[in-house]
């Protein structure tokens, strides 16, 4: 392929340090009105609310056809109550992670930090409070169809807070090592983790509305 | 529409009122009543969303390098 360069003005102070030849293939055209790494959280999302749709579909179909009867099926009983307080910590999370983000964009960096760390045990917290629940259920995924679908849903909501703690954790190390500043372009990396921990928080509602209260 | 955490923020808030609602609709009147709800809410949602669309792709026809763009 042919390589693109910008011919310079004979005499160009610098030498040869000062021409500038690009080589290889050209820029990749960036969107004006939406930045690489935002497109690329958003479409991984996209394809994360797709996963969780087959899990949902296998639910229903479970439910409506298979056993259109008493569900859950006796002797299941679900912690309800327990489910409802593990869904304010994980709404709260994502009021304290909003929270960090507004701060750094009006230049708080201790806010920022205090929202992240907030928002870490807060997640952490969620994350224990469904690890005893499991642990107190009294059936396991190998008990019935509803063990097996309870688990994988449930179980792969968490899989996806484990990876949101993850994310937090990093952009926690880093905002205390101030790698973030004021400009949009300069907390990418609290930015990207917010908006995947809001869809974290947004597909547990749904789990939760689905599976505990329906 | 910005595409920031801003406005996710601001859906996860409307989520968690429609949904807060098909809750305590289904804790008061029962699981079918929040199940059709829910379903009436789903539908809106998705009603909107294809407007959204619709709205979108009709402001990026207009914008520079769009099929109708006219300097």
């Amino acid at each position: 392929m042919e390589s693109a360069s910008v011919p310079l003005p004979h005499g160009a102070a610098g030498g040869h340090a000062a021409q500038s030849h690009h080589h290889g293939p050209p820029e990749a055209n960036q969107s004006s009105r939406i930045d690489r790494q935002t497109l690329g959280i958003l479409l991984f999302i996209v394809s994360e609310v797709m996963l969780f749709g087959s899990f949902f579909a296998s639910y229903f179909f479970l439910r409506v056809v298979v056993h259109p009867s008493a569900w859950p099926p006796h002797p299941f009983e679900l912690p309800v109550a327990v489910a409802g307080m593990n869904t304010a910590i994980l709404v709260s999370s994502s009021f304290t992670i909003h929270y960090a983000l507004e701060a750094i964009r009006k230049g708080n960096k201790s806010g920022m930090k205090l929202g992240l760390v907030l928002t870490w045990i807060l997640g952490l917290t969620f994350l224990f409070v469904q690890i005893n629940e499991y642990v107190h259920l009294g059936f396991s995924a190998r008990t019935e169809s509803f063990g097996t679908i309870f688990y994988s849903l449930t179980g792969l909501h968490g899989a996806h807070v484990f990876i949101g703690l993850c994310l937090l954790t990093a952009a926690t190390i880093r905002a205390f090592r101030g790698h973030f500043d004021k400009d949009p372009e300069k907390h990418l990396g609290v930015e990207v983790p917010g908006i995947y921990w809001h869809f974290v928080d947004i597909m547990w509602i749904v789990v939760f509305f689905t599976v505990y209260i329906l | 529409m910005k595409y920031n955490e801003a406005a996710v923020f601001k859906w996860v808030m409307i989520f968690a009122v429609t949904v807060g609602s098909a809750i305590a609709l289904t804790l008061l009147a029962g699981g079918l009543v929040g199940a059709l709800y829910a379903l009436v809410l789903a539908i809106i949602g998705c009603v909107y969303a294809y407007r959204w669309t619709r709205e979108w792709w009709h402001n990026a026809r207009d914008r520079p390098g769009g099929p109708d763009y006219r300097p």
